[in-house]
């Protein structure tokens, strides 16, 4: 459970961005986390009313979404999802791949007045 | 009723102490003051490393030690028995240290003059890896009991620092520890990583260990 630390992170970075931009009020987070990244967002999520409390963002909704694991190819350049075919290219079975996505741990947007 | 509006953001989490902790590289370049990240987890023999670390290089070098705990000063109180600065920094809960809360250590302890600060992380093998703490180089210990799947389970550690030290060598003898199974998996995830089997409690090891550190505080204090 390392997320508390990180999502503390996430609204001090968002309170600097709301200040420098005359946000006061916040109604949306978005957040996009990779599908190998190692935050869970079910945790996320259960960690979040902590961190935001006392802060502008009290009131705040958070949206997750999820960004796929993708790798690439070195032998035949197929592009496959990583999970899904257990990390060998599901094209030609190589070993030798690259990945391209889905460490992402990333503030997207805030919805805001 | 209010009218909202999208502000896009785009930045990743980690940018902003990423940030501050290449400014505090930069300091640490400055003043000449080589701070070392030490991680892992916990019970693995990283005070025991820095004592034996403390008493190979102490009279070559002025060392000061950040001791950084969930609570307690134990380990503090330890180290600082071998008459070297220390300060203890309590991270209230938080598993892990951040850039500006190395910083913060950093100024307690004062740099000025010191060339080697050691900096003992939160013992975990999850959080540290996350977070650039401003160090000159990360490194990190595996002790024999705890297993050689350690690099398989935590990647992240393995694949982010320079130097692993593989402690209690002395006890392999009672464990199902493959040695050459763990240098090459983590080898795999970090093709220049730097790897020392030690055993801290009799110091045997300590000596390459110390001569690893002896080069890169002089490359780092150098100019």
């Amino acid at each position: 459970m390392h997320e508390l630390g990180v999502v503390i992170e996430v609204v001090k970075t968002v309170e600097r961005f709301a200040k420098a931009n005359n946000v006061s009020k916040i109604d949306k987070l978005v957040l996009q986390i990779g599908e190998l990244s190692s935050m869970i967002p079910k945790y996320i999520e259960s960690c979040y009313p902590a961190a935001v409390d006392g802060t502008i963002m009290e009131e705040t909704k958070l949206e997750i979404e999820i960004l796929p694991g993708n790798a690439i190819c070195k032998e035949c350049n197929s592009i496959f999802n990583f999970i899904q075919s257990k990390g060998k290219c599901s094209k030609c079975g190589s070993n030798d791949i690259e990945l391209i996505s889905g460490k992402e741990f990333m503030i997207k947007e805030i919805l805001a007045c | 009723m209010d009218t909202y509006k999208i502000l896009e953001i785009k930045e990743s989490v980690f940018e902003n102490n990423d940030r501050q902790a290449d400014l505090l590289r930069i300091d640490l370049k400055k003043d000449k003051t080589f701070l070392l990240n030490l991680m892992s987890s916990p019970g693995s023999g990283k005070t025991t490393t820095v004592l034996r670390t403390i008493e190979a290089l102490k009279d070559e070098m002025n060392i000061g030690v950040l001791e950084a705990d969930i609570d307690s000063d134990v380990d503090a109180n330890t180290v600082s028995k071998t008459g070297v600065k220390v300060i203890q920094l309590h991270t209230g809960g938080m598993c892990h240290l951040d850039a500006d809360m190395t910083k913060q250590g950093l100024s307690g302890l004062g740099t000025k003059g010191l060339d080697l600060a050691i900096l003992e992380n939160v013992g975990n093998l999850v959080c540290p890896a996350e977070f650039d703490t401003g160090a000159s180089k990360n490194a990190m210990i595996l002790s024999v009991p705890e297993g050689d799947d350690k690099p398989l389970k935590y990647p992240l550690m393995f694949s982010i620092v320079d130097v692993l030290l593989i402690n209690k060598m002395d006890s392999i003898g009672f464990f199902d520890f493959d040695l050459e199974a763990v240098k090459e998996r983590v080898k795999k995830l970090n093709p220049t990583i730097k790897i020392i089997p030690i055993t801290a409690k009799t110091g045997e090891g300590i000596d390459e260990w110390a001569d690893w550190l002896r080069t890169e505080v002089k490359n780092w204090n150098a100019n």
